[in-house]
């Protein structure tokens, strides 16, 4: 092979490596921006807390491997259920006392839970980086030149499932309109009879699901910590404000997105300018489509 | 209010913070003690404070400082904000005329800074912030050597060692330097470039990488430009997780180098990067304190006594060898009351006489070091001894230099990623 042709192939190789590592880390972040926007969409929330769930989703595989060697993806449904109700119970705790309140009130109320959170769990689990590697996290997939590993093409394929399944349930399920009305104009569905309390209990129990059950997936890849969440929630509110709120499709495409941004711009630009490539991304689609690149025109001004 | 009422008042206010502080004296001396207890660098401030408080119960057993017995007062500080609020908290509201700390760079520079406005003593014990001692503060101390001490023995150790065990010179050598960005890792990545490069006329390839450590989650675009760049080593210095994430992926994608170097207790240097990575570890290098297979006989007399006593304390206080984290902090303490047994005072001009008057040939320490501290406060490099230790087998053990330990550095050059065992 003439030199020229072997530069040209190792150019795919590396474009190559590159969108399969974009595919899977826009995964990773769709499964946490997903229960995000669910929350910011419908109860119009922010939820600074959220990394904090995630964290504990990660702890929850992590103890459920190291002391009852439970794979984390037998854990999945488990995890399902206890986020659910974890969330239910963080509703019905804290959230309902500020549900009506201004956002900043609301903001300080997550902050704190955040905080709260993330200390609690230095106190029980200390601030060491703990990473478990069951089998799956070891088998590493080769395709062309690129590798994989099979708890990342796993992570990506459930975010994918995840996306579908909330997309469908908001589109056809009667809850799901009951939930997209209420986010539309909240007093209007207190006037149709709809018990907009119970409506924003379950937005939120599902949310935090979804990003719990995401902390589970994301445990054999990133080692958990009391400060694990705040590696991606900043992210996730990047890719939120790309899918426009309350968009799950929207949220995996402003995923991608939002990771093709890091690891592309990383290559050609150096990892230094990573973030600032992105954040350029947020305040471009602020300024010039505040609905969100895929969101309804005037859907920013819904509710707030 | 009336104005004798006020003044009563007020005049009350000062004599029971007057008593309070007497009473905090009698028969104890109290120093303060920044920690990064919570926060993203709370795993290693913990161990930090544990290699204090083990070294401080065998300063009493021996009769405690200045006839009194060493007591703490600890604060939390996870971010620069607060290690500048609790170093003057402690200070003004807690009385110390001593303050230590802090385990990281990210914190050293702002709590040192609260601290000599106060006109008290400032004694770091293992920041590497090169800038800590260039800012002419006249009673801050530091007892662990620079970033730029750390980069002129990773060079020292890839020129002398790892060259002649790959059968090259030095100046035939390719390698990469990545990064984390804060002070710590560009303070040893620039000095060790500019050794490597002046010095040896080692062959920088690739671009150098800085990036941040806490927010970084896919290090594929690193990694492919690594494989591109072919470096014989890779010179990475990182924090924790960074380190774990990092070696992960490079694993998956067959990232493969001929040895990967770092410096200091974070990173491939902490505990936790073995823990994640098992078998897979083995052959990385960090440089740290002394380690298993540390030859304690090297030292001189009084330091081996010393040594063998701290290590069993720490040994019984958490069931392990010392780490980096409690080195750094149980050998500058001991420090510490080695100049306040000279000084017999804690004021801050005779204090820095007695430091500037300690010379200690290197093994006459905790770790194996030696005292020389110059004019800003920085002990010297060459007396703070440092050790290149490696991964192997799931332990962190001794290496280099070769007349310290009984081990010897193995896989060099690594092997393919499935036969590191």
């Amino acid at each position: 092979m003439d030199p020229a042709a072997r530069l040209g192939s190792a150019q795919i190789d590396v474009v190559a490596q590159l969108a399969v590592s974009t595919v899977l880390l826009g995964g990773i972040y769709a499964l946490i921006a997903i229960g995000l926007t669910l929350i910011f969409g419908i109860m119009r929330v922010v939820n600074f807390a959220h990394g904090e769930f995630l964290m504990l989703g990660m702890y929850l595989a992590f103890f459920a491997f190291t002391l009852k060697s439970i794979d984390p993806w037998v854990m999945l449904p488990v995890a399902l259920v206890i986020f659910f109700a974890v969330g239910l119970l963080v509703y019905v705790l804290v959230m309902k006392g500020v549900i009506h309140a201004s956002h900043n009130v609301q903001i300080f109320t997550t902050v704190g839970l955040s905080t709260a959170l993330q200390n609690i769990a230095l106190v029980l689990w200390s601030g060491d980086y703990q990473l478990f590697r069951p089998w799956h996290a070891s088998v590493v997939l080769r395709l062309g030149a690129t590798a994989f590993n099979l708890s990342q093409v796993v992570a990506f394929a459930v975010a994918v499932l995840m996306t579908a399944a909330l997309f469908a349930f908001m589109k056809f399920a009667h809850t799901g309109r009951v939930m997209r009305a209420t986010a539309q104009d909240r007093d209007a569905a207190t006037l149709m009879g709809i018990d907009t309390d119970r409506v924003y209990r379950l937005t939120f129990a599902i949310g935090i699901a979804c990003v719990g059950t995401a902390g589970v997936l994301v445990s054999p890849l990133y080692a958990a910590y009391p400060q694990a969440g705040l590696q991606f929630v900043t992210l996730a509110y990047v890719v939120v404000v790309l899918g426009g709120l309350g968009d799950m499709v929207g949220a995996l495409a402003g995923s991608l997105i939002v990771a093709g941004v890091e690891v592309g711009g990383s290559y050609v630009f150096g990892t230094a300018w990573k973030e600032v490539l992105y954040f350029i991304l947020f305040i471009a689609v602020l300024v010039f489509r505040p609905a969100g690149l895929f969101g309804q025109r005037g859907a920013e001004s819904l509710g707030v | 209010m009336s104005r004798r009422l006020l003044t009563l008042l007020v005049v009350s206010l000062i004599v029971s913070a007057v008593t309070a502080v007497s009473f905090g004296q009698s028969g104890e001396y109290k120093i303060g003690v920044l920690e990064p207890l919570t926060g993203p660098l709370a795993g290693e401030g913990k161990r930090h404070l544990e290699g204090y408080e083990a070294v401080r119960d065998m300063i009493n057993e021996r009769g405690g400082v200045m006839g009194k017995k060493l007591v703490f007062t600890v604060a939390d500080v996870p971010d620069p904000t607060a290690a500048a609020t609790e170093a003057t908290r402690l200070v003004t509201r807690e009385g110390v005329k001593i303050v230590t700390g802090t385990y990281s760079s990210r914190l050293c520079g702002a709590a040192s800074e609260a601290a000599v406005r106060h006109n008290v003593i400032y004694w770091e014990t293992s920041c590497v912030d090169p800038r800590f001692n260039k800012r002419g503060l006249k009673n801050v101390y530091r007892t662990e050597i620079d970033a730029t001490g750390f980069g002129w023995y990773n060079v020292e150790f890839i020129a002398k060692h790892l060259a002649p065990r790959l059968g090259k010179k030095p100046n035939e050598l390719k390698i990469a330097f990545l990064s984390e960005d804060s002070s710590y890792g560009q303070g040893v990545t620039e000095s060790a470039r500019q050794r490597a490069k002046q010095e040896f006329g080692m062959q920088e390839v690739g671009s150098v990488e800085y990036y941040k450590f806490d927010t970084t989650n896919d290090f594929t675009s690193v990694i492919v430009k690594l494989k591109q760049a072919q470096p014989d080593i890779l010179h990475h210095i990182a924090y924790t997780n960074d380190a774990i994430l990092f070696y992960r992926q490079a694993k998956e994608q067959n990232l493969q180098v001929k040895a990967v170097v770092h410096a200091g207790a974070t990173g491939y240097g902490a505990a936790d990067f073995g823990k994640a990575h098992g078998n897979d570890a083995n052959g990385v290098f960090a440089l740290l304190e002394p380690g298993p297979g540390f030859r304690v006989e090297a030292l001189k007399p009084e330091g081996q006594k010393i040594e063998k006593e701290f290590r069993d304390a720490i040994q019984k206080k958490t069931g392990s060898y010392p780490l980096g984290a409690h080195q750094l902090a149980g050998g500058g303490l001991w420090l510490l009351k080695t100049v306040l047994d000279r000084a017999k005072t804690d004021d801050p001009d005779k204090v820095r006489e007695a430091v500037m008057s300690l010379d200690l040939p290197v093994g006459s320490m905790i770790n194996g070091w030696g005292v020389k501290f110059s004019e800003t406060g920085q002990n010297a490099n060459e007396r703070v001894q440092h050790y290149m230790l490696q991964w192997q087998n799931g332990q962190l053990v001794t290496v280099w230099p070769e007349e310290f330990t009984t081990n010897r550095a193995k896989w060099i050059p690594l092997p393919a990623w499935d036969q590191r065992k």
